[in-house]
C-alpha cells in the first residue's frame, strides 16, 4: 500500500523490468476521479519532446486500447464498414442487404452474449438437479400437479420442455447454437479489426497531443533514441520517424480472444459432428464367446454410416483381475482376439480400463465385468454350470449368487445350496438352511461337504463389459445401419433370472444356447 | 508406520503453525497495533513453515501409498490447502516489495480445509487407500491437480471480490448517513482504515475514502490476475479431464454431474471475464458474478459428491 500513497511525479521513468505490475505504478498522474484513470489498463507514456511512446500490457482476454486509436469507437465503425453478402443489384435487395449487418450487430452485442452464457449455466444447473432419462411416470410422481414445486413447477414443465434429457433437448441445444453464433459473429465484428488496428501505426505530431495522454511526463534533457533503444530493451517495438517515436507491447494479448473464441467453435463443431455421425455400442461377453462388431453397434445420428470394419468378429479369450493383497480388485484384464470375415486372426490385445484397443476406426474399451456363471461338480457328476445373477450392483462392489437346488426338484419349495462371490477369487457357500457352509478359492480341487453332498468349485467364469465406439464418418449420405443391435446385453439377464428357477438340466442347455444369442 | 506418525505430526505442525498466523493476523487489527514488522515478519515466516509441512506431508502419502496423492476427498482437500500457501508463497516471494495482505485471505483458507479434512467428519477416510482401476492413469496427475489447483486460485480470488464488494457496500452505507465506528468484520485488512474511522466525514476526497478507494482498487487488481490464474488451470483441467474420459470411458463429455458443474464454474468466470471488458460495468458488478462464483465453485467441489452419483463419485462420502 505504501507506494500507491505516493502520487508525487517519478523521475524514474524507465522500466526495464518487465514486471506486470510496474506499469501501473508509474502512474504519476493521480487523478482523484473514480474509475477513470485506474480502470484504464494500458498507459501512454509520452514525453514532451516531441516523443511519444504507448504502451500496452500483455493481457488475457483484455482489449488492449491505446489512447490514440480509440477501441470504444472501433466496433460502430467496423459494423459499418461489414461488406454486405453481394446480392446482385436492385432496389429490393438494398432492404436484404442490410439485413445481414442488422444481425450481426445485434448478435454480437456484449449483454446479449453474456445473458446467453447464464442461460447456459442455469439450464445445466438445472440439468444435474432432475434426474435425467427416467420414465414419465417417475416424473409423474415426484413433480405431482396437487402439489407443485414452488408453486408452478409440475411434470408438465419437465416433459414439455424436455427436461427429462436435458443435455440433448432443443431448448438447451437452442440456447448453445444461439451461443455458437454470437461468438461468431463478436469474433467477425469485433476482433478481427482491432487486430488491424492495433499493428497500425499512427505517430502523434504536435506536443499538446502528446500532453493530453492520459499520462505524460517530461524529460529535459533527453534524446528519443535512447528511449527507443531502452523501449526495445524493455520488450516493445518501436517505430522512429524524425523526432517521432511510436512503441506498443502486447501484440500477443489481441490474438488471444480470437483464439479462445475459435477454439470453442471448434470444440462446439466437433461435438456436432460426433453427435450427428459416429457409432456406439455396449456388450457384455462370458469368457470364451465371440460377437460380431456390426451387431453390437447402433448410430447415434442420421449422419452414421458404416465401414467395412464391423464385419470383424470378437472373441473373448479369457478374462481376469488383477488384486491387490488386502483382495480389492486392482485392474481388469481382457484378452480378445480380432477375425476377418475369412477367420484370420487380425489382433490380439490385453485391453484394460485406462488402456483400449484401436482397430480400423473402432474403439473397443473396458467398462465393467460381471460374473457369467460357476462350474462346480456335483457328487463327481459334472461339471455343471450355474449361471450366476447380479445381487447388489453397487458401484464398483457386486455381489453376485447362484443356487444349486438339492433334493426333489420338483416341489414349490426347492430348498438347496446358496453360492455367493463378490469377485472371480471366492466363492462363499451355504447350506440348506442359509447358514454359512465355508468359502473356497476355484481352481483348488477342494472338495467341501454340504449335507450330504460333495462340491468341487472348478472354475469362475467371468463375463467383460465392452464399449465400443466408432470415429470413422464417410461423405455424410444418410444410410442408417438397421436393426441388430444389442441382442446379447438385452437377452443375457433375463435367460439368467429364467435359469435361476431351474435344474441344472436345462441350465446347461440353455447355455449351449447362448452362442446363438451372440454370434448372430 | 514410520510414515503414518510421520504424517500426523506433519499434520498437527502445519495446523498449529497456520493457527498461529491466523492468531497474529487478528491481533495486528483488533489491538490496533501499527503495523509491528517483526511481527509481520513472523507471520510470513509461519506461512512458509506451513508450506513446507504441507509439501511433506503430501510426499509422505505419496510414498506411502505409490500412488499421487489425490484419490479421494480428504487427500484432494489436504491438497487444496497446499494450493492455498502455495499461492501464498508464490505472491509472497514474487512481489516481495509491494507488500499485500493476501495473507490474510489464504491463511485462513488454508487452515479450514484442513480442519474441515482432519477433522472428524471424516476420521475413516484418513488411511491412504487403494486406488480404484479406473483411477490408476497418468491422466490422474494431471487432471485432478489443476482442478483442484484451480480450485484454490478461484476461491482466493472469489474471497477477494467479496472483500471488495463489502468495503464498497459499507461505504454506500456510510454515505448514506450511518455510523458505524465498530471494525470492518472483514477487518483484518484495513489497519488503516481503523485509523481513519475515527473521523466523520462523507466528502468524497476525503482522506478516509482516498484509502478505501486506493484498497478497493487493489483488490480488485489481484482478484482478477488471481482468477485468471485459476481459469487457466481450470481449462487446462476441464480439457484434459475430457480427454482422460475418451481414453477410459470411450467419450469426451458425458453430462456427468461433477463434470456439468465445473462447466457451469467455467462459465460463470468466463462471464467475468467479459463483464470486465467493459468499463462501464466493472468494478461491482464483475465482483457480484465473481460472489455467485464461489457458491458455484463450493457446489461442484462439495456438493455434488454429496449426491454420490455418477462416474467421479470416488470422492463421495457420507455424512453419518
Amino acid at each position: 500500500m505504501e507506494t500507491l500513497l505516493n502520487p508525487s511525479k517519478t523521475p524514474n521513468l524507465f522500466i526495464p523490468k518487465t514486471h506486470l505490475f510496474k506499469p501501473y505504478f508509474l502512474h504519476s498522474n493521480f487523478n482523484p476521479q473514480p474509475h477513470s484513470s485506474f480502470n484504464r489498463r494500458p498507459l501512454s507514456i509520452t514525453i514532451t519532446c516531441k516523443v511519444k511512446t504507448s504502451q500496452g500490457r500483455k493481457n488475457d482476454g483484455k482489449n488492449i486500447s491505446k489512447k490514440i486509436v480509440l477501441t470504444d469507437s472501433a466496433p460502430e465503425l467496423s459494423n459499418e464498414e461489414i461488406k454486405a453478402k453481394p446480392k446482385g443489384g436492385g432496389k429490393a435487395w438494398g432492404v436484404i442487404k442490410k439485413f445481414p449487418k442488422r444481425v450481426l450487430a445485434i448478435l454480437s452485442n456484449l449483454p446479449l452474449a453474456i445473458g446467453e452464457m447464464f442461460t447456459v449455466a442455469g439450464l445445466m444447473a438445472l440439468g444435474t438437479a432432475i434426474d435425467q432419462g427416467e420414465s414419465p411416470e417417475y416424473y409423474f410422481q415426484k413433480y405431482p400437479e396437487e402439489n407443485p414445486i414452488f408453486g408452478f413447477f409440475t411434470w408438465r414443465w419437465v416433459l414439455t420442455l424436455g427436461f427429462d434429457h436435458m443435455f440433448s433437448s432443443p431448448v438447451f441445444l437452442g440456447t448453445l447454437i444461439l451461443l455458437g453464433t454470437s461468438l461468431m459473429a463478436c469474433t467477425y465484428t469485433t476482433q478481427i479489426p482491432l487486430v488491424k488496428v492495433a499493428r497500425r501505426w499512427s505517430f502523434l505530431q504536435s506536443a499538446d497531443s502528446i500532453r493530453k495522454q492520459e499520462f505524460s511526463d517530461t524529460l529535459p534533457q533527453a534524446s528519443v533514441s535512447d528511449l527507443g533503444v531502452i523501449l526495445m530493451g524493455a520488450g516493445y517495438e518501436v517505430f522512429l520517424k524524425g523526432p517521432s517515436l511510436y512503441a506498443f507491447k502486447g501484440l500477443a494479448g489481441r490474438f488471444a480472444p480470437i483464439g479462445v473464441h475459435l477454439a470453442m467453435l471448434l470444440i462446439m463443431a466437433g461435438g456436432t459432428l460426433s453427435a450427428t455421425g459416429s457409432f456406439r455400442g455396449s456388450v457384455t461377453v462370458p469368457q470364451g464367446l465371440n460377437f460380431v462388431m456390426g451387431d453390437v453397434l447402433g448410430p447415434t445420428g442420421f449422419l452414421s454410416t458404416p465401414t467395412e470394419a464391423f464385419n470383424t468378429e470378437v472373441h473373448v479369450n479369457k478374462f481376469y483381475m488383477d488384486y491387490y493383497d488386502s483382495g480389492e480388485v486392482s485392474q481388469f484384464h481382457t484378452d480378445l482376439s480380432l477375425f476377418d470375415m475369412n477367420g484370420k486372426e487380425v489382433m490380439r490385445k490385453t485391453l484394460s480400463v485406462n488402456d483400449p484397443l484401436r482397430y480400423g476406426g473402432i474403439t473397443i474399451y473396458q467398462t465393467d465385468w460381471s460374473f457369467s456363471a460357476l462350474q462346480i461338480l456335483k457328487d463327481g457328476e459334472g461339471p455343471f454350470n450355474l449361471a450366476m445373477a447380479p445381487l447388489t450392483i453397487n458401484g464398483d462392489k457386486k455381489l453376485f449368487g447362484t443356487f444349486l437346488p438339492v433334493g426333489d426338484t420338483d416341489s414349490s419349495n426347492v430348498k438347496g445350496i446358496s453360492m455367493l462371490a463378490r469377485d472371480l477369487q471366492s466363492i462363499v457357500l451355504y447350506d440348506k438352511q442359509g447358514k454359512f457352509a465355508g468359502v473356497r478359492r476355484p481352481n483348488s480341487k477342494l472338495p467341501i461337504e454340504i449335507d450330504g453332498t460333495k462340491i468341487v468349485i472348478v472354475d469362475a467364469i467371468g463375463s467383460s463389459g465392452l464399449d465400443l465406439k466408432i470415429w470413422a464418418l464417410q461423405d455424410g449420405t444418410t444410410v442408417i445401419v438397421g436393426g441388430k443391435t444389442n441382442r446379447a446385453k438385452a437377452e443375457f439377464p433375463d435367460e439368467m433370472n429364467r435359469l435361476l428357477d431351474q435344474v441344472p438340466e436345462i441350465v446347461e442347455s440353455s447355455i449351449s444356447k447362448k452362442p446363438d444369442n451372440i454370434g448372430g | 508406520m514410520i510414515f503414518s506418525t510421520l504424517e500426523h505430526i506433519l499434520t498437527h505442525i502445519s495446523f498449529s503453525v497456520v493457527s498461529i498466523v491466523i492468531t497474529i493476523h487478528f491481533l495486528t487489527l483488533f489491538l490496533l497495533v501499527d503495523e509491528v514488522v517483526g511481527l509481520y515478519d513472523s507471520s510470513e515466516k509461519g506461512m512458509i513453515v506451513t508450506f513446507f509441512c504441507i509439501t511433506g506431508l503430501l510426499v509422505t502419502r505419496w510414498i506411502y501409498s505409490g500412488h499421487f496423492p489425490l484419490s479421494d476427498l480428504y487427500e484432494s482437500l489436504i491438497f487444496l490447502s497446499w494450493g492455498f500457501s502455495l499461492i501464498h508463497m508464490v505472491s509472497y516471494l514474487k512481489f516481495k516489495k509491494h507488500k499485500n495482505n493476501l495473507s490474510a485471505i489464504t491463511a485462513p483458507s488454508a487452515i479450514f480445509t484442513q480442519g474441515f479434512a482432519t477433522s472428524g467428519l471424516l476420521t475413516k477416510m484418513h488411511q491412504s487407500a487403494i486406488l480404484a482401476p479406473a483411477l490408476q492413469s497418468q491422466w490422474l496427475m494431471m487432471h485432478v491437480s489443476m482442478m483442484v489447483l484451480g480450485y484454490a486460485a478461484l476461491l482466493c480470488g472469489s474471497l477477494l471480490s467479496v472483500a471488495l464488494l463489502v468495503i464498497t457496500i459499507r461505504k454506500a452505507i456510510k454515505i448514506i448517513g450511518e455510523n458505524n465506528n465498530f471494525a470492518f468484520s472483514f477487518g483484518k485488512i484495513q489497519y488503516m482504515n481503523e485509523r481513519s474511522n475515527v473521523l466523520l466525514n462523507t466528502y468524497f476526497l476525503s482522506s478516509k475514502n482516498y484509502y478505501r478507494y486506493q484498497l478497493t482498487q487493489q483488490l480488485d487488481r489481484w482478484s482478477y490476475r488471481i482468477i485468471s490464474l485459476g481459469f487457466i488451470f481450470l481449462t487446462i483441467g476441464i480439457l484434459s479431464g475430457a480427454v482422460w474420459a475418451n481414453e477410459a470411458w470411450g467419450s469426451y463429455w458425458n453430462w456427468d454431474p461433477k463434470e456439468t458443474w465445473a462447466f457451469i464454474t467455467w462459465t460463470i468466470f468466463a462471464i467475468y471475464f467479459h463483464t470486465r471488458t467493459n468499463t462501464n460495468l466493472e468494478g461491482v458488478n464483475s465482483a457480484l458474478v465473481v460472489s455467485m462464483g464461489f457458491l458455484i465453485i463450493w457446489i461442484c467441489y462439495f456438493g455434488v459428491n454429496l449426491l454420490g452419483i455418477g462416474l467421479h463419485s470416488y470422492g463421495s462420502f457420507t455424512l453419518n
